[in-house]
């Protein structure tokens, strides 16, 4: 059940393809720089347009105090991503062809109907914040929004998954500049340090507001194309058993940047509170900003925010184009030719093309689509995350060497148990809300 | 396999990207079926079931209140 591959290499360096080395800490190193990628992009490519906007908007409405969630969420999206990690390298198998397989046509065709539903809404929301952004740097929605959309197509069909994957890693590497914004907005560190290792609550009541920006904030974290994504790439870079140690460390370092960088989100939207400014997304932010800390700090706002949607709209694109090919038997690789798998590419085509159109729509109603993603994201992520579970105790499947330990179950069991309260509170928020008034 | 010792001086190593390096055997699906039906999976599936009913009968309830039909009924 756990074959490993264990031929003993020969030194000739013309008989076989890699790179020798002498010492043991380059063999790791350079080991580890091969399998990293899909962690570090999974992870940074959740800190999406909507993400943006929901750490800013915490840090604009509540200041400091809810740093550290931010800090609580890190384990809690390392444990559920390092399962995925794990089963992808075992199965070499993307998530959608586990649950169709494994728990049979009904489960394994509502999970993709959701996936492609949920995905695609988000999609919406991503061009909509590439738009907004270029709109408020003087770039015509009409030439920004399909400029976009040709880049993202362009960039998946080279027919190299290592070409995309550098692109996207240095796309990743750019969100480092929002610690350079967060030196710009000179934050009190002390503060800082304070509210992400003590938790507490805005001064004041607890209302409503602030309990589903904390839900929202969860929510935005993990998020159901994360599972089926990492799982995909992984069994797309065909991982092997003795990489998981690396695709660990990928994922762990993956969660921390990510975090990091939402908190230093936080912190600049956090400046916008300290000085009194009104905002409801973070270009508008942006633009009241400027007078105050400078056009470095407004037109990093605005850059950053196109970046996240950029790469958030590849990744869930590639989830949704991953997960379809696998329930449908259909060739799904990047490594393939368009040629070679039309489907495949057609989907991410049709995902990125639609809803890049349909943002382009006067009077599109955002707010419907938001509410939708809520609601449909309430769906497939408990039953996902339930389904991932279920096969990492997979004994038949996995043998004994790659399934949960006992520690893992309860740790992941208590987890799976606060998403699905919470986001069942957020979908009955969404939908009735009267119950909460 | 990434990285594996060899008979020559074992100062040397090859590192090979996996996307260069022989397929290795994965654990396999064919001839499984479905999973095992155990209590646990048993149960996990009922309670997510169950949370599917209620998720879905909140949408109906939210889709007939915007659509005016609840208020009519009353």
């Amino acid at each position: 059940m756990n074959p490993r591959n264990a031929s003993v290499l020969e030194l000739d360096p013309k008989a076989k393809p890699g790179i020798v080395v002498r010492r043991r800490w380059q063999q790791s190193l350079l080991t580890f720089l091969m399998v990293f990628g899909p962690g570090l992009i999974v992870m940074e490519a959740d800190n999406d347009a909507g993400a943006v906007s929901t750490y800013v908007q915490a840090g604009g409405q509540y200041g400091l105090h809810l740093l550290w969630i931010l800090l609580l969420l890190l384990p809690i999206t390392y444990f559920v991503q390092e399962m995925v990690a794990r089963l992808g390298i075992a199965t070499g198998k993307g998530h959608a062809a586990m649950i169709y397989e494994r728990f049979g046509k009904w489960w394994g065709h509502f999970s993709l109907f959701d996936l492609l539903v949920v995905n695609f809404l988000t999609l919406i929301t991503e061009f909509a914040a590439i738009s907004l952004a270029l709109s408020a740097m003087g770039v015509s929605p009409w030439i920004a929004v399909p400029v976009s959309a040709a880049g993202l197509i362009l960039l998946v069909i080279t027919g190299s998954y290592l070409r995309w994957e550098r692109t996207v890693i240095v796309l990743c590497l750019l969100d480092l500049t929002w610690f350079a914004l967060t030196a710009f907005v000179h934050p009190t560190w002390t503060a800082v340090a304070y509210n992400t290792f003590v938790p507490n609550l805005p001064p004041g009541r607890i209302t409503g507001d602030l309990i589903f920006l904390i839900i929202a904030i969860v929510g935005t974290t993990i998020a159901p194309w994360q599972l089926f994504f990492q799982q995909s790439c992984v069994a797309e870079k065909r991982l092997r058993f003795a990489d998981l140690k690396w695709a660990r460390l990928d994922t762990l370092i993956g969660a921390t940047f990510t975090v990091l960088v939402a908190g230093a989100m936080m912190i600049v939207g956090n400046y916008g509170y300290q000085h009194g400014i009104q905002f409801q997304d973070p270009a508008q932010m942006a633009k009241a900003l400027a007078p105050l800390a400078g056009h470095f700090v407004r037109n990093g706002i605005l850059l950053l925010m196109v970046n996240a949607a950029v790469l958030g709209t590849t990744a869930i694109s590639l989830a949704s184009a991953w997960a379809y090919g696998e329930v449908r038997g259909w060739p799904h690789s990047l490594h393939k030719k368009i040629w070679e798998a039309p489907g495949f590419y057609a989907v991410y085509i049709a995902c990125v093309g639609l809803a890049a159109g349909i943002v382009l729509i006067p009077h599109m109603p955002l707010q419907l689509v938001i509410v939708s993603v809520q609601v449909f994201a309430g769906l497939i992520l408990p039953s996902a995350i339930i389904f991932l579970q279920l096969l990492l105790n997979d004994h038949a499947l996995l043998g004994d060497e790659w399934v949960n330990r006992p520690w893992n179950n309860w740790i992941n069991w208590t987890i799976i148990f606060v998403l699905f309260a919470l986001s069942l509170l957020l979908a009955a928020q969404v939908m009735l809300p009267k119950l909460f008034n | 396999m990434a990285t594996m010792q060899n008979t020559y001086p074992s100062e040397y190593f090859r590192v090979v990207h996996p996307l260069e390096d022989a397929p290795e055997q994965k654990c396999e699906t064919q001839g499984l079926g479905p999973i095992a039906m155990t209590p646990g999976v048993r149960i996990s599936l009922v309670v997510l079931r169950g949370y599917l009913i209620l998720m879905t009968l909140m949408l109906v309830w939210h889709v007939l209140d915007m659509a005016g039909v609840l208020r009519k009924l009353k």
